[in-house]
């Protein structure tokens, strides 16, 4: 326990009595990529795209996820700040860039908090199902009004743990982390020996050929398929930016982000590769073509590869919905906190629960927010969790690539100082936001086309466009009105301009290491 | 002598520090407002963010400073934010590292009619300090305010621990310079729907015994009364007795209690859900 008295500020912030260990800071690591859930996602999506070359694809995408990751645990030490892409845009680029920013990364959130509560809600009924014995439960997912009320009834519940702030145990989460492993890999394994039984849906062995990612057919493709896999390493940059709490010595934390990034590719190759080979790309009733099972493979596939044991796969992707929607939640509401406090938005959102110090407000609107799209998607959308994983894909681009972009021009003054500057500055940073902004626009362009992704359309315009146009384009209306009643942040009285001076934040200098 | 005030930007924590700066003025204490931020250490499946505890102890101060601005000059305080595992850890580790000699906490929301309930704070205060640990009801601040204390009432029973409580009322009453009430609570131990003659005579020499040690053994510039409570219920009991709303009541501890620590007794804990004013839990000698 520490004291401070309100007027010495920062010294010490009780850091110092909590620290997360090398395991403890894998765990975080992983139950924030939520690996099974984001497989479920985004496995069927990503096949759509790039045929057998996902697993290609799943090593090429963890590079430009990398390269702007260390762009940001720079902006994090530099400007350690709740408000993160938001501020750290701001700060770059002004508050007009900065608020798109954060606009982004808010819609970002809020696209896979539907999605997630989507999942989360056929896996429900699946895994009732399962335990009655009746599949005719499992369809209940498909009554958009069942499955609209009983996502609701999720996010409420995941709203009011946000809001009261109630956590887990680590032991709890241990065992729900390992389990998440642990069934993954069973499922990997029961698949390829199907293969070798010859028990497989549709066998297809398994070549040299799917790791070659220069064999996608065309560049869009390549470009789709790698934003989709930017989605599923998202959340893995938080390794990097515990920093400040991680014990034992400076390399911990390095070592718990190459680590999890390990465990997390090595368990995406080993699904991947066990999931077309025993399903095939086919458009069949289980192949990873099939447009029906696309947007959830697992709900399709669990049971043709785990038998009687396919409740473990249903329990592991609830759990790991469950961990992920709650560590999404905060994201979006600390954004909206820091824009409320900068004034980018009306000061209610700036609003922090007395009782349970938890950005309440701005996550009421997240929630209120998420729920409505959701809920209006599930009757517009043929797919709805296919093309919100897509859409997703787009935002995380966006918001991504500006905050690279950030990095370089905060830096701008010193990223030749050091060899070290040069490439964690300039060259990683620009290079990932470069690839993401190719990505972006590509996946813009492309998704004009009605037939993109689950093929969702309205007047003959992809679904994904005018999802991420529509994102985009209200964000910047919402901007205009806050200009012009809010005027302060946007003159940038309340967050300036800045550039880097090369000093890190004090508060930095003090913590452990 | 400092006085460690629970405090939290909510009404339960403008109750709490009421309550705390008229105990303080009556006893020229001086209060420490405290308002616990959580740790680290909790374990957490969201990552915590640096700016984000930077901000939430950045309003912890502006918290701090508005209540600072409720506490009248003769009263001395100071602030302190403090990182524990939970707000009651938090407050009993400050009061440990100040030698604080109160806790003072605000009493849950949602009880009926102003009535305390006991939140989790407060509970675990009430089975663990090694203080006294001061409840205000709900509403009090606003009802109250920082008015004086009128008279201390303290809650005797037959169980051990009276002598310690008798003293810590005393002090206060003494300091205060107002009237001492001892209220005889045995015939509560009681569960019987009617009261028998003989558990009445003992109630009565109960009250009798107590009037006379206090007699015997309490200063002769005390004003003190002696009351029997009765009814079939600990709560009825309470609800018949007249209470004055600035004052104050004592109770002990239970004898589950480890020697010089507090732990709610049975009694107690009904005698709370009805009292409408603030009460004072005094450890186990």
């Amino acid at each position: 326990m520490t004291t401070t008295k309100p007027a010495t500020g920062l010294s010490k912030k009780g850091l110092s009595a909590g620290s997360v260990g090398l395991i403890g800071a894998i765990v975080i690591g992983i139950s924030c990529i939520a690996p099974a859930y984001t497989m479920t996602a985004a496995l069927g999506p990503t096949v759509s795209e790039v045929g057998l070359q996902v697993p290609a694809i799943i090593l090429v995408g963890f590079i430009p996820m990398l390269l702007v990751a260390f762009g940001y645990r720079e902006l994090n030490r530099a400007m350690p700040d709740s408000g993160t892409s938001f501020t750290w845009a701001t700060r770059a680029f002004g508050p007009w860039i900065g608020w798109m920013a954060g606009w982004g990364l808010i819609a970002a959130t809020i696209l896979v908090l539907s999605n997630l509560a989507g999942i989360a809600v056929d896996f429900f009924y699946l895994m009732l199902a399962q335990i009655f014995n009746n599949p005719d439960l499992a369809d209940l997912a498909l009554n958009p009004f069942i499955n609209v009320v009983t996502c609701l009834a999720f996010m409420l519940g995941a709203t009011a743990i946000s809001y009261r702030d109630m956590r887990t145990t680590q032991k709890v989460q241990y065992v729900l982390v390992g389990f998440q492993l642990l069934v993954l890999v069973l499922f990997g394994i029961v698949a390829f020996i199907h293969v070798a039984n010859g028990t497989a849906f549709d066998a297809t062995p398994i070549s040299l050929e799917w790791f070659n990612p220069f064999a996608v057919e065309s560049f869009s493709a390549f470009a789709a398929g790698l934003s989709l896999s930017i989605f599923i390493f998202w959340g893995w940059d938080v390794t990097l930016t515990m920093n400040e709490e991680t014990k034992g010595s400076r390399s911990t934390p390095g070592r718990a982000a190459t680590l999890t990034v390990i465990i997390i590719v090595v368990l995406y190759l080993l699904i991947a590769t066990a999931s077309i080979s025993f399903a095939g790309i086919g458009t069949g009733e289980f192949g990873l073509g099939n447009e029906d099972i696309q947007g959830n493979v697992f709900f399709a596939l669990a049971g043709p590869v785990l038998g009687p044991l396919a409740i473990l796969v249903s329990i592991a992707v609830l759990s790991s919905s469950a961990a992920s929607l709650q560590s999404t939640f905060v994201s979006p509401a600390r954004t909206l906190l820091a824009m409320g406090h900068y004034g980018a938005l009306p000061s209610n959102f700036a609003r922090v629960s007395p009782r349970f110090l938890t950005p309440g407000y701005a996550t009421i609107v997240s929630s209120v927010v998420a729920s409505a799209f959701y809920a209006i998607m599930r009757f517009v959308s043929e797919d709805v969790l296919w093309d919100t994983i897509t859409a997703l894909g787009m935002m995380i681009c966006f918001y991504y690539g500006i905050t690279a972009f950030a990095v370089v021009w905060y830096f701008r003054k010193q990223f030749l100082a050091s060899a070290r500057n040069v490439f964690f500055q300039l060259l990683f940073p620009l290079l990932g936001g470069v690839i993401l902004a190719v990505l972006f626009f590509t996946t813009i362009i492309d998704s004009m086309d009605p037939d993109y992704g689950s093929g969702s359309n309205i007047g003959g315009v992809g679904l994904v466009f005018i999802l991420g146009m529509g994102v985009i384009l209200s964000g910047i209306v919402i901007m205009i009105i806050q200009a012009i009643r809010r005027p302060a942040f946007f003159r940038g009285e309340t967050l300036s301009v800045g550039v880097s001076n090369g000093a890190e934040d004090d508060a930095l200098d003090e913590l452990p290491v | 002598m400092r006085y460690i005030v629970g405090y939290t930007d909510t009404p339960a924590g403008a109750d709490a520090l009421a309550l705390g700066v008229r105990l303080a003025r009556s006893m020229t204490a001086t209060l420490d407002i405290v308002t616990v931020l959580r740790s680290e250490a909790r374990p957490t499946l969201v990552p915590s963010d640096a700016g984000y505890e930077r901000f939430l102890h950045e309003t912890a101060q502006g918290w701090l400073k508005d209540a600072a601005a409720v506490v009248p000059r003769d009263v001395p305080s100071e602030g302190h934010i403090v990182y524990a595992e939970s707000f009651a850890r938090g407050l009993l580790d400050v009061s440990r590292d100040l030698e604080g000699s109160m806790i003072i906490v605000g009493a849950a929301r949602g009880g009926l009619l102003g009535r305390a309930t006991v939140g989790s704070v407060a509970s675990a205060l009430l089975h663990s300090a090694v203080v006294p640990v001061a409840l205000a009801p709900e509403g009090s601040g606003s009802t109250v305010g920082l008015n004086g204390l009128t008279r201390i009432t303290c809650a005797l029973g037959t169980r051990a621990g009276a002598d310690e409580l008798l003293d810590a009322a005393v002090l206060v009453a003494r300091a205060a310079h107002i009237p001492l009430r001892l209220i005889s609570l045995v015939t509560l131990d009681m569960d019987d729907m009617t009261t028998p003659p003989e558990v009445a005579e003992r109630a009565a020499t109960h009250a009798e015994q107590v009037l006379a040690y206090a007699a015997e053994h309490l200063p002769n510039d005390l004003d003190v009364a002696v009351l029997t409570a009765s009814g079939n219920r600990v709560e009825d009991a309470i609800k018949h007795v007249d209470w004055e709303p600035e004052e104050l009541v004592f109770v002990g501890s239970s004898r589950l209690a480890k020697p010089r620590h507090i732990f709610l007794g049975t009694t107690a804990a009904k005698m709370l859900r009805e009292l409408p004013v603030p009460m004072v839990v005094v450890p186990r000698d």
